[in-house]
């Protein structure tokens, strides 16, 4: 992907830059939001990473005026100001992800590479399936029925959110914070081993009673479904 | 307009001021109507006692003298007066040109008992007049006194309205409401200027807080975002995971006492929505209930006619949490999820805490005690609290159950009545 970070921060902005570029990116990096924003109109970005607090141009400013020209880029705000107001105010300028500094670098690039994932589906134009299949398991969302090698499997109600979570990203690595974001819509750790509660009652219906596991833990990063 | 104080009281004086009217017109035609009797009294008694039956004798149309022993052929109200000794009467039809006349029964200058009469109808007439003229005049007064009490009341009624609207504004959280009251006249104008000052500094205040927090947030997660950076590149080892560890548990303190002063610091109801407390605790069940029984507990819901509040849903489920979390570190081996009509707690059946220190637990942040919690050292409700005050709920600690057994902890969040 071909990406563009705005981070005035001068160890943040190269350890993010070095890091996404040894996962094989292409990072275009500013120190200013003028620049950034110069930059962004003038080229054709897969993403955007904006830091709030910038000199020259704020983030948020940045990616208004972007908004403003009718370029949907996707973009993942970085901020010092993890509140919730802040985050609110993040995807009201038409942000698509926010990230709280600290953050771990793989917490970065799982969202990264999120982003860039919806980009691409959303680009092929793939049809919104009611269906969801991955190898011998398939989800279906209307009847909200689950089958793994044609048999039965019943699925709590956040069991079934998190099945769908995870099978419309195959592959890819889930963090645990976007799971309780997205799943149970908690900005906030819940210190109590929700996550990690629900994904082995998940795996015990769906991977203990067939061969080979669908979903497996990456120790420290998150979560993979599928190959 | 809702209870306007000023209109009802202006009304009210003015009901007054009419009736002490009405009361003195009575008084004043009352005593008029004897002044005048008396004169006519007097005027007769002269009239009787200068003429002579015998040559007087007769009625002209405004007159009657007749002898005491002659009253026939006059009407019988005459008669019935005259056996009285006298009096006003009012006949049903004019007699002569009267149908009111004035009796007395006297002596006519010869010593002869006469009865003399005259007609009271012009001193009626002028009676009635006066009335009249009392009556309107006072109507018209009470009129005016009524047009100007309420409009002075409407008046300081809307200057009333506008403080009440101005203190409802910046209750909800509007801290740029101002009545823009400049004027200083009277003591409703000093009340508004008083306002509108007591207004701008609290916004002032709000504003530097919140500066303050996000540039407190800023100059440390800056620093901490550039240890964990630096951490993540040294190499893979089990020193690495534990600084990162370290780190993690670090910025999860930094959190909280963001989130904690976050809560204290927003006001009104920004970001309000109506919650059904029932769907909440089924959540929150859903949610916990695995983690609960993989802890070898049993999670219980307790609903009976739960209400739906204004809230923070997500606030709330973070209050919840944190009790939950609570109850699993600290509780027994069941934890109870209760919704009870406008109110929703946790309650846990293990050693409880002494009452004497429930003031002790539920201290407001910004101390650490929250942040001691996430490491289960302390029991901190600082978060729950703050959460409680924003949605001006009463936050009450009991033991589980009510009764002599002090084993226990329930804790509940009461939402007002509104």
């Amino acid at each position: 992907m071909r990406i563009l970070l705005l981070e005035d921060d001068n160890q943040l902005g190269p350890w993010i830059a070095g890091g996404l570029r040894e996962e094989g990116h292409v990072v275009d990096h500013f120190d200013d939001g003028k620049d950034a924003l110069i930059a962004a109109m003038g080229q054709d970005y897969d993403l955007l990473i904006l830091d709030r607090m910038v000199p020259g141009l704020d983030g948020l400013a940045v990616l208004k005026s972007l908004r403003a020209s009718k370029d949907t880029t996707p973009a993942l705000f970085l901020t010092a100001l993890g509140e919730v107001d802040a985050r609110v105010e993040g995807f009201e300028a038409g942000g698509d992800d926010y990230l709280t500094k600290p953050f771990a670098f793989v917490e970065l690039s799982a969202r990264v590479n999120a982003l860039g994932r919806r980009r691409e589906t959303s680009e092929s134009g793939e049809a919104a399936s009611t269906i969801l299949r991955y190898a011998d398991l398939s989800l279906d969302l209307l009847t909200r029925r689950c089958e793994r090698q044609g048999q039965p499997i019943e699925l709590m109600a956040k069991e079934f959110k998190l099945l769908e979570y995870f099978m419309r990203r195959p592959g890819r690595l889930v963090t645990r914070t976007m799971l309780l974001e997205q799943v149970w819509d908690m900005s906030f750790d819940p210190t109590t081993s929700v996550v990690e509660t629900h994904i082995s009652r998940l795996r015990a219906k769906i991977d203990k009673p067939f061969e080979g596991a669908l979903l497996r833990t990456r120790r420290g990063e998150g979560y993979v479904f599928g190959q | 307009m809702r209870r306007s104080s000023m209109v009802r009281l202006s009304l009210l004086l003015s009901v007054i001021f009419a009736l002490g009217m009405a009361a003195t017109i009575f008084v004043a035609l009352a005593l008029g109507q004897n002044a005048v009797e008396r004169r006519v009294d007097t005027t007769l008694e002269a009239l009787a006692s200068t003429a002579l039956l015998e040559s007087a004798k007769g009625e002209s149309p405004s007159m009657i003298l007749r002898g005491t022993d002659d009253l026939a052929g006059l009407p019988l109200p005459f008669q019935r007066a005259a056996a009285r000794g006298g009096g006003t009467i009012e006949l049903e039809r004019n007699y002569l040109r009267s149908d009111i006349w004035r009796v007395l029964i006297s002596e006519d200058s010869a010593g002869t008992p006469v009865m003399v009469a005259v007609s009271l109808e012009d001193s009626e007439q002028a009676q009635e007049l006066l009335a009249g003229i009392l009556w309107s005049t006072a109507g018209l007064v009470i009129a005016i006194t009524l047009a100007i009490g309420s409009f002075a009341g409407v008046l300081a009624q809307r200057r009333l309205a506008r403080v009440n609207k101005t203190l409802t504004q910046l209750a909800a959280g509007d801290l740029t409401a101002r009545t823009g009251h400049a004027r200083s006249r009277d003591d409703l104008d000093d009340i508004a200027r008083q306002l509108d000052r007591t207004a701008a500094e609290l916004e002032s205040l709000v504003a530097q807080t919140r500066n303050l927090s996000a540039s407190l947030a800023h100059d440390l997660r800056t620093p901490l975002a550039r240890l964990r950076s630096r951490l993540e590149m040294l190499p893979e080892g089990d020193e690495r995971s534990a600084a990162l560890e370290e780190a993690s548990h670090l910025s999860g303190v930094f959190d909280t006492i963001m989130r904690v002063a976050r809560i204290e610091a927003g006001q009104g109801r920004d970001g309000f929505t109506e919650v059904p407390l029932g769907d909440l605790i089924t959540e929150l069940e859903e949610i916990f209930g695995p983690v609960v029984e993989d802890d070898g507990k049993v999670l219980k819901v307790a609903l009976s006619a739960p209400a739906t509040v204004q809230g923070d849903r997500q606030m709330l489920v973070q209050a919840m949490a944190n009790l939950i979390q609570n109850a699993l570190v600290h509780g027994g081996d069941e934890i109870t999820l209760i919704g009870r009509s406008r109110s929703i707690g946790v309650a846990d059946n293990g050693p409880g805490v002494d009452p004497s220190e429930y003031g002790e637990i539920i201290k407001p942040m910004v101390r650490l005690d929250s942040a001691r919690s996430t490491e289960g050292t302390g029991l901190g409700l600082g978060l729950v609290r703050a959460v409680a005050d924003r949605h001006l709920a009463h936050l009450s600690l009991a033991p589980q159950n009510a009764g002599g057994d002090k084993r226990g902890l329930r804790v509940m969040l009461n939402f007002a009545d509104l």
